[in-house]
């Protein structure tokens, strides 16, 4: 099926990519090692409410890290995608018969496997502190946050070819980066805070992939979180990979 | 994958324009832009910055939507047929489109591959493209370090790499020095000599002299003259015969004389010389000998200035070729319309 090679074809090429520059890789499992280097401590003392139970941080705390880093693949996706643009390539690779689908999703597969590889080492490091696994929900989630990623990757792509210029998307991507993690309650459980806050984590769609995540991590793989979190997230992937194409389909410097 | 068949007309294009918004302007980039191109050919589109080159061009390679009227590239419609289009289209953008973070050879499999060859054949002409072009020695280091003449030869090669029966190339000498810019027009006579219809853009004169076969002067997004570079001049300014009496005395007389003769256009006096435009100037010079012959008047200088495609622009349009660049009318460029800057 010509759709399926090409999707294999740009993904090899993203990730060939991606091996050619080791500082990205590094950094993306620098940054979560270091979440539970140094903020895991912080958090454990300020635990011993219902919430947040004491013995139990790690237990919160790691699918909150992982969602993290679900995030933070994909967002990065709209860079090369400027940088591609004003180098011509997209240019070229559209008047080719290529498929715009497969054209996005090379990229987004490349972030999918950048989340999922590092994820699982983040996993092993922290089963080592003390991390329990319930191996069956640990796989949904990372099959959850994948779906995450490719949410976020298509929809940096997208706003990269809309917006043309780094210092826009930079400006957009930061900007939204604060309440969306926040309020989605991956560092700390929104259920710490008051209800105002509650009701403006609902609004997240990410907030629904961490609710779905803990209870996965937790080994309740059948609870209605989950069944919204896979819902909502699917249908975020969804939407972002119909908007990435369109705009790949127009995509001009 | 076999040679595309070129049917006799590679371009047709009628009506077409396309318009775009920049800020609260509407700017219109091509505005009611007809073409024919024989195939074989190859095709110069010449004008100055922001006259709707690109703009055309990538309504011609499927990139863009036109607002109206319609285009049929070899043999396919632009609208309703595009995929159909791009298997016989190749083409080289301005910004030239290699991939910097893949090696030359990466870049080759992978166009082959999406083109639809199989692994072994896309190596295949990969190989072919490499000798072709004299890649070997770079083939397999990444774009980023390749010098502007390296990675030129690269794109081209991307370009022709289905076998097209039409290459577009939008200023493809642009930021070459002259030794890459001679080779890069020898690539391009080959390409013709074999059978492929070339269509570039440029806004070198010489360039659009020398290398064309035909080639349509656009202005204002709109082709303002059209034909071989020989006739466009002949056409538009005939031939200028230059000469310069050994004394300025009578030059007046001289000239209403000179005036008078058949095959004279039109004639100017500037700086001691008589600027003759004749139709044929090799055959008038003789004729112009006679006159000055018979009126027994020493000559200190003749010569024969061939007129220039910026003559043909100048009398099109009442302004020079070479400062009549304007802010390109991009989507993205958010320049005002209409504001001349020299180039």
């Amino acid at each position: 099926m010509t759709f399926a090679l090409q999707s294999g074809l740009f993904f090899r090429r993203k990730l060939l990519e991606t091996l050619r520059q080791p500082v990205w890789i590094i950094t993306g499992l620098s940054t979560p090692l270091l979440y539970l280097a140094l903020f895991e401590p912080l958090l454990r003392s300020v635990a011993g409410g219902p919430s947040l139970p004491a013995g139990h941080v790690l237990n919160v705390f790691v699918p909150g890290i992982l969602a993290l880093m679900a995030f933070g693949a994909g967002m990065g996706a709209g860079w090369v995608v400027i940088w591609e643009l004003d180098s011509g390539v997209i240019e070229r690779l559209r008047v080719t018969p290529a498929s715009r689908l497969a054209l996005l999703l090379g990229g987004v597969l490349r972030d999918v496997a950048m989340f999922v590889l590092p994820g699982v080492v983040v996993i092993g490091i922290a089963i080592g502190f003390g991390f329990t696994a319930h191996w069956a929900g640990l796989a949904l989630v990372l099959v959850l946050l994948a779906l995450l990623t490719a949410a976020c990757s298509a929809t940096s792509a997208a706003l990269g070819l809309r917006l043309k210029q780094i210092g826009s998307l930079a400006a957009v991507v930061t900007g939204v980066q604060l309440p969306l993690t926040l309020l989605s309650g991956i560092l700390l459980p929104l259920s710490l805070g008051p209800d105002w806050l509650r009701v403006l984590g609902h609004l997240n769609p990410m907030y629904y992939a961490v609710q779905a995540a803990r209870d996965l991590a937790a080994g309740t793989i059948t609870t209605a979180a989950v069944g919204t979190g896979f819902l909502v997230t699917g249908a975020a992937a969804a939407l972002a990979l119909w908007w990435g194409t369109r705009c790949f389909q127009q995509a001009m410097t | 994958m076999p040679v595309a068949e070129s049917p006799p007309v590679a371009i047709q294009a009628h009506g077409l324009r396309k318009s775009f918004r920049v800020k609260t302007q509407v700017v219109s980039a091509v505005s009611g832009l007809d073409l024919t191109v024989e195939a074989g050919q190859i095709f110069g589109f010449l004008g100055p910055n922001g006259a709707g080159k690109t703009t055309t061009l990538r309504i011609l390679t499927t990139l863009l939507p036109a607002d109206a009227g319609e285009a049929v590239v070899a043999g396919a419609d632009v609208t309703r047929s595009p995929q159909r289009v791009r298997r016989r289209i190749g083409y080289v953008g301005q910004l030239g489109g290699a991939d910097g973070s893949a090696t030359g050879r990466e870049n080759l499999l992978l166009q082959a591959r999406l083109y639809g060859l199989t692994a072994t054949a896309a190596a295949a002409r990969a190989a072919e493209l490499i000798e072709l072009f004299d890649l070997g020695p770079f083939a397999g280091r990444t774009v980023r370090s390749y010098s502007g003449g390296q990675r030129r030869r690269l794109e081209v090669a991307l370009g022709i790499l289905n076998r097209p029966g039409v290459l577009f190339l939008d200023e493809p000498t642009t930021g070459l020095d002259p030794q890459n810019r001679a080779n890069l027009w020898n690539q391009v006579r080959q390409l013709r000599d074999s059978g492929t219809t070339v269509f570039l853009t440029t806004h070198y004169l010489d360039e659009a002299d020398q290398l064309s076969d035909r080639l349509a002067i656009v202005d204002r997004g709109r082709v303002i003259a059209e034909g071989t570079p020989a006739q466009l001049k002949q056409r538009y300014s005939g031939d200028t015969i230059v000469i310069t009496p050994e004394r300025p005395a009578g030059l007046a007389r001289l000239e209403q004389e000179l005036a008078s003769l058949a095959f004279v256009r039109s004639t100017e006096t500037r700086d001691g010389s008589i600027r003759l435009a004749v139709t044929d100037a090799t055959q008038s010079m003789a004729a112009v000998f006679t006159v000055l012959a018979d009126r027994d008047i020493a000559v200190r200088a003749a010569s024969l200035a061939q007129p220039s495609l910026d003559d043909v622009f100048l009398h099109e349009t009442g302004r020079s070729l070479r400062d009549a660049g304007e802010p390109a009318a991009q989507p993205s460029s958010g320049q005002p319309a209409g504001e001349q800057v020299a180039v």
